[in-house]
């Protein structure tokens, strides 16, 4: 990445330009850094989107420019939070714990301290044990390394027996969905090691800032989230510039020919496959301490074909495009179900908005496809080309 | 005589007991350009389709290069990467890039994932581009879409591909389908002067045009070699008279 990089691509700029200033507005008007103007839990939920929207931008990647529409993005997003949150939870037991303990005449063993600390987390389940798969939670350097291999290995093993096999197009989407499915109902189950539907919950609460406020604690992850969506996004538009950009649209339009010209297609895809499920997975990690619990109903597949709603609403094959579409998608779903849109008296009947938005959106969805088949950002490339 | 590049012996192949290529040999040297001729259903795509690995085929031996390594275990892209390149029937070139990108595509370089994702445009590499376009009349077009360009635009950005890939052994698929006659005569002469550095194989329909080629002719009929020689010695074959031409 050298200056013409960024010469070649203006856009990029323009990009975390938006992103900087939009950081910094609602950095001034928060609570616990501002005005108050923006409460603490919408701080979080402007956070929550900018990890949608580098889930979304990593679709992009897969599905707009490499042509895999892969319905299991949101299963490796929900892995990096299942990650992250298994750190979250122990360390913040452990705090609890022990200082019940503290006060026993005789100082509890290491043993007795986990012993308490697997009971406290599993007896929801009817456990006390710490399963197999928690013996690195203790340590957050081991748990964030957790958060890229596991999503990053699924997918390599994953994407290497299905594209091995040539499988593609509609049936490689039905068989992400099916990995997705899977995984999902494994996690509903009580010894699944995860907490069953009750899921990794607590997770607002960072260990070792107990008496921070959360909005401080929230601005700290809107931050951090805005700065992986630029790093992400400047990673997708190196990833997709230049000659590899070249070589994965080739490959979407016609993975053939590219055979032919000497490129091992395979490899190709199984890199932009990994790398996007990679970054799916750092999201979920930031996304996750946002929402405060993460249950196994985050990983069914209608997650992942949101994600696949909003890209295409968006417009595939441009990266803001599938920024715009999350931001749009995700702030008016949460406009109408949450209340703030008013509901329509009809006379005889009345649209509440919180059982008519899913009509709403298919309806969008069928309209973009329809009308503006290159979504939001085909129109905003309409208007900056005429006035150009 | 020059050297034997690529070497096909006792081939088959069936397709649910229909035998598209029975027992088929076929050598080519280096340089060399052949035509091939032959009825509909006479094999000849399924011919290009086991070379280039598309196809495996049930029987036989195919050996290629001066240590006489066999095709038959490699992948699509491993036998191109050997040097054999593909010209398909229909013109595919990527449509929503532009001729540039796509003969940068085509350049001989490392082909690997992260070769690519790192590669960094090179003068040499330019100046190839350049030449390629010069030799494909292709110059004012580099910057355009590929999608935008003349049906015998596309054949000849094809053809640019091919050779921007630098390839010992080239197939070419009716490259004359579909064009003018001035597109023909150019065509032509891009395969003649191709032909003098390294193998060229021709499949063709159109007699006119192999005949104007002045080459080698090999004929297949039903998945075999009915014929070989120069265009006169198999056109006036009995055989041949029989099985194509004849009717």
């Amino acid at each position: 990445m050298n200056r013409s990089f960024f010469a070649k691509n203006p856009s990029i700029l323009w990009f975390i330009a938006l992103l900087g200033l939009f950081t910094l507005g609602v950095t001034l008007l928060s609570e616990a850094t501002g005005t108050g103007l923006i409460s603490t839990s919408f701080v979080k939920t402007l956070g929550k989107t900018l990890c949608l929207c580098l889930v979304a931008i990593a679709m992009d990647v897969v599905w707009g420019y490499c042509g895999i529409l892969s319905l299991g993005h949101f299963a490796f997003f929900g892995i990096g939070g299942y990650a992250i949150g298994m750190w979250l939870m122990y360390a913040r037991t452990e705090v609890i714990v022990s200082a019940s303990m503290a006060n026993q005449v005789i100082p509890p063993s290491a043993t007795e301290v986990s012993d308490a600390i697997a009971s406290q987390i599993f007896g929801v389940v009817g456990a006390s044990e710490l399963p197999t798969i928690w013996s690195f939670a203790h340590s957050l350097p081991l748990q964030l390394l957790m958060v890229v291999l596991i999503p990053g290995l699924l997918a390599l093993v994953f994407g290497w027996l299905a594209f091995r096999s040539r499988v593609t197009g509609v049936y490689l989407s039905i068989l992400t969905q099916a990995m997705t499915l899977a995984l999902s109902l494994y996690l509903f189950q009580n010894d699944s090691g995860l907490r069953g539907n009750n899921g990794l919950s607590g997770l607002q609460n960072i260990p070792g800032f107990e008496s921070t406020p959360q909005s401080l604690v929230s601005m700290a992850f809107f931050w951090a989230s805005a700065l992986a969506l630029a790093i992400g996004y400047i990673l997708f538009a190196f990833v997709i510039s230049g000659k590899m950009g070249s070589v994965i649209r080739a490959i979407r339009d016609n993975e053939t020919r590219v055979r032919f010209l000497g490129y091992h297609v395979e490899s190709y895809k199984l890199f932009v496959f990994t790398l996007t499920a990679i970054v799916a997975g750092i999201a979920g990690a930031l996304y996750y301490p946002q929402a405060g619990i993460i249950n196994p109903a985050e990983i069914a597949p209608i997650a992942s074909i949101y994600l696949a709603v909003w890209v295409a609403i968006g417009g595939r094959g441009r990266l803001y495009g599938a920024v715009l579409g999350t931001v749009a998608v995700t702030l008016a779903s949460s406009w109408f179900t949450g209340g703030g849109a008013p509901d329509i008296n009809l006379g005889f009947y009345t649209i509440k908005w919180t059982d008519w938005w899913l009509v709403l959106l298919g309806l969008s969805f069928v309209a973009v496809t329809l009308f503006a088949p290159q979504g939001i950002g085909g129109l905003v490339d309409k208007l900056v080309r005429k006035k150009a | 005589m020059s050297k034997t590049l690529l070497e096909l012996s006792g081939v088959s192949v069936s397709f649910d007991g229909f035998k598209a290529i029975n027992n088929l040999s076929f050598q080519i040297g280096e340089p060399e350009l052949r035509a091939i001729i032959g009825p509909n259903g006479a094999g000849k795509t399924t011919f290009m389709d086991i070379i280039t690995g598309k196809t495996k085929p049930d029987d036989g031996h195919i050996l290629w290069g001066d240590k006489g390594i066999s095709l038959l275990g490699l992948s699509e892209s491993a036998i191109a990467r050997e040097g054999i390149g593909r010209k398909f029937q229909k013109p595919t070139v990527f449509e929503a890039q532009t001729v540039r990108e796509n003969l940068a595509m085509a350049l001989k370089n490392p082909r690997g994932p992260f070769d690519v994702l790192f590669y960094k445009k090179t003068s040499d590499g330019a100046a190839r581009i350049e030449a390629i376009a010069e030799q494909t009349g292709l110059t004012d077009s580099l910057t355009r879409p590929a999608g935008e360009l003349s049906h015998g635009q596309k054949q000849w950005l094809e053809i640019g591909m091919l050779l921007a890939q630098e390839p010992r052994l080239l197939l070419v698929d009716e490259p004359a389908a579909g064009m003018t006659p001035a597109e023909r005569e150019k065509t032509t002469q891009m395969l003649v002067e191709a032909a003098k550095t390294r193998a060229v194989v021709v499949v063709e329909h159109d007699m006119e045009f192999v005949r104007r080629l002045n080459c080698k002719v090999t004929v297949l009929n039903e998945g075999s070699v009915l014929a070989e020689g120069s265009i006169d010695h198999v056109t006036s074959d009995p055989q041949v008279i029989e099985v194509y031409l004849g009717r």
